[in-house]
């Protein structure tokens, strides 16, 4: 619960500021009570500062009020309060097992930034689903994780999003924790790497920064694509890179492209990269993408059909993230309905995911679909026309324009060509009676339908 | 000065029409997924659930964060810093930023942040992820990481329930047949007609009159 004055702030300023306003800037305050302060703290300077200039005046004149305190202060911090205060969610799906984010450090076990391993317990090489499209990677990782800074150093993977380059990256740092628990294994993302370094500048500690990352047994780094262009990271970098390889010290990289290919990265770099092995991960074949839908399905306790799995595993086929964004979809919507998966509750459960188009339907949409379909102009369809070869498919037409967009049935009428409200509203009317009487035209709104919702 | 009596419009999860969105909605209440990304035309709903979900996380102790990028986009990617913090972090108007490489990297950025300090992320736009016009390979893969809802907009019974729901909040009787006429007349998005179904309150209650089809005839014309 808020502070007991901080909710009494907030329950006034709900009333008082519009939704929008109230969302953005207000809620993500936490406030603590300090004697004569009432501590605010946001999450960055920009909110700091907009809250300052907005609402600190609104604020501090009603807290005095309600505290009947004229002393009070305001004071305005970035921070945020302890996770772990918070209450865990209500109830929590079958589906909400190991996900995307899994068995993350907890708060209190992040402290100081750049002291923490970082590592995802929950990727291993027994969940990692081999396949031809990552063998040699994987191959190349178990070595790398059973003979750390001697089997190749640097490792480097690259491949596109989503195929599993990080998965393998922790897997050796697990693995090598595993094998030898007092191992300082240290996971991060390059960003990380360059605000450390641009926060070691600001705070005159480069000293510590290097002393840091070069005491490290093995230094995981994903994504250095995220260094291009980025002179001084790279810079210092290169100098950590030469201390960990001296030392024999494990380095892992991940790379969304072969290294000579990123641009905006030094040559020294990149040639360097290449002193160790660099494998390249492809997106998964047909065959490895249901093992992975399996295996996943498998992890969160969900029955997973296997002709479903192909089903899914067919129609995506970019990446694994993307695959397990459809399964997770599934496995709500079967949670929620209490149903079991079959392929046409998986057909129905991603009908939009897996819409050609996941755009929205327009009415000049609507009007070149139903001309096609008819195989007349549109320009018959907005025309003052009446033959019924015309006027049908102008009545099926606007009546779809109402069923699939909150356009006002006056603008329906204005985009058939300048008509007047009553004629729609008689055109829907019309095909709603049609469709009982005529299996046709029933038919051929079904088609319509199922052409423009997919 | 006009008595605020009950005034308070906040979206809540309470009073959200659900109608097709009742999975959708469930999800969101049970608040188990890391990330979600929902998607749907003007006034489908995607604003209320986002700020339903923040005033859910309240009110569980949790810490929030209501991002509307559309009014945000000029402002610069410093609002993104330090989300992580925040227990949940929902972003709104996704097409508003799509195609800006700043705002990309930094929303990409804040996917893996979120990511590795176990927080949750709620994203919202007016198409689906691949469609988005998202440059970045990496964020547009991230925004399918979670189960992605397309929203669909209620039917016109639907669209009366939720007027006559809201109507109800605001202290005001709208009947059936009222409802009806504001639906044959004006345009038919929830936005427009949550503002209109306002416009109205604030004149009957000026006016002192009921909501009657003349009433309200007199008053959209």
């Amino acid at each position: 619960m808020a502070e007991p004055l901080w909710q009494q702030c907030l329950d006034h300023l709900e009333d008082e500021l519009p939704a929008q306003q109230f969302n953005t800037w207000i809620r993500p305050l936490h406030a603590e009570r300090d004697g004569d302060a009432l501590r605010l703290l946001a999450p960055n300077r920009f909110v700091l500062d907009w809250v300052k200039d907005r609402y600190g005046e609104q604020i501090i004149t009603f807290a005095r009020q309600q505290s009947g305190n004229g002393a009070l202060r305001l004071v305005l911090e970035i921070g945020s309060r302890k996770r772990a205060e918070a209450e865990p969610a209500p109830s929590r799906p079958a589906v909400a097992a190991p996900g995307p984010r899994g068995d993350e450090p907890t708060p209190a076990a992040r402290g100081a930034a750049g002291r923490r391993s970082n590592l995802n317990s929950n990727f291993t090489f027994d969940n990692f689903v081999e396949g031809k499209s990552n063998q040699l990677a994987r191959a190349a990782s178990r070595q790398v994780a059973g003979n750390p800074g001697v089997a190749y150093n640097p490792l480097f993977l690259y491949g596109g999003v989503g195929l599993g380059k990080t998965h393998l990256m922790h897997a050796i740092g697990n693995m090598i924790l595993a094998q030898r628990p007092g191992a300082n294994v240290v996971y991060l993302h390059s960003e990380r790497f360059v605000a450390d370094m641009v926060k070691a500048l600001q705070h005159n500690a480069i000293n510590e920064f290097k002393r840091h990352y070069r005491s490290v047994d093995a230094l995981l780094i994903d994504d250095i694509q995220f260094f291009a262009g980025k002179e001084r990271s790279q810079e210092e970098f290169f100098h950590t890179f030469n201390a960990l390889l001296e030392g024999q010290q494990q380095v892992i990289l991940t790379c969304d492209r072969y290294p000579k290919e990123v641009d905006g990265l030094e040559e020294r770099l990149k040639s360097r990269f290449g002193w160790g092995l660099t494998v390249a991960i492809e997106p998964p074949e047909l065959e490895t993408r249901v093992a992975i839908l399996m295996s996943k399905a498998q992890q969160t306790g969900a029955a997973l059909p296997p002709e479903v799995a192909f089903f899914i595993a067919k129609r995506i086929r970019s990446n694994i993230r993307e695959l397990e964004g459809a399964l997770r979809r599934v496995i709500a919507n079967a949670h929620f309905t209490a149903r079991p998966i079959t392929l046409d509750f998986a057909k129905e459960a991603l009908s939009d995911l897996l819409a050609l188009q996941e755009k929205l339907v327009t009415i000049e949409n609507i009007q070149k679909t139903v001309a096609e379909y008819y195989k007349i102009r549109v320009a018959d369809l907005l025309s003052k026309r009446r033959s019924r070869s015309v006027a049908r498919p102008r009545q099926l037409a606007m009546a779809l324009a109402k069923e699939l967009t909150s356009h006002s049935l006056p603008e329906i009428g204005d985009a058939f060509g300048g008509r007047d409200h009553t004629t729609v509203i008689h055109a829907c009317r019309k095909i709603q009676e049609l469709k009982e009487t005529e299996p046709r035209i029933a038919e051929d709104h079904a088609n319509l339908l199922r052409t423009l919702s997919t | 000065m006009t008595l605020r009596v009950g005034l308070r419009d906040s979206a809540t999860f309470a009073n959200f029409l659900a109608g097709d969105n009742a999975a959708a909605l469930h999800l969101l209440q049970q608040g188990g997924e890391p990330f979600v990304y929902l998607w749907g035309g003007q006034g489908s709903g995607r604003t209320h659930l986002l700020q339903a979900a923040c005033h859910a996380e309240s009110a569980r102790g949790g810490s929030p964060a209501y991002l509307p990028l559309a009014a945000l986009a000029r402002a610069g990617t410093a609002v993104l810093d330090g989300l992580e913090q925040m227990s949940l972090v929902c972003l709104d108007d996704l097409q508003a930023v799509a195609g800006q490489g700043a705002w990309e990297e930094g929303l990409f950025h804040l996917y893996n942040r979120v990511r590795d300090a176990g927080g949750r992320l709620l994203a919202a736009a007016d198409a689906g992820p691949a469609v988005l016009g998202v440059q970045l390979a990496d964020l547009r893969s991230r925004l399918s990481w979670g189960p992605v809802f397309q929203l669909q907009s209620l039917d016109d019974a639907g669209k009366l329930a939720a007027l006559q729901l809201r109507a109800r909040a605001r202290g005001m009787e709208l009947g059936a047949e009222v409802g009806a006429y504001l639906l044959r007349r004006c345009p038919r998005d929830m936005h427009a007609l949550f503002e209109l179904l306002e416009r109205l309150d604030q004149a009957s209650l000026a006016a002192q009159r009921r909501l009657t089809i003349p009433f309200v005839r007199e008053l959209i014309n």
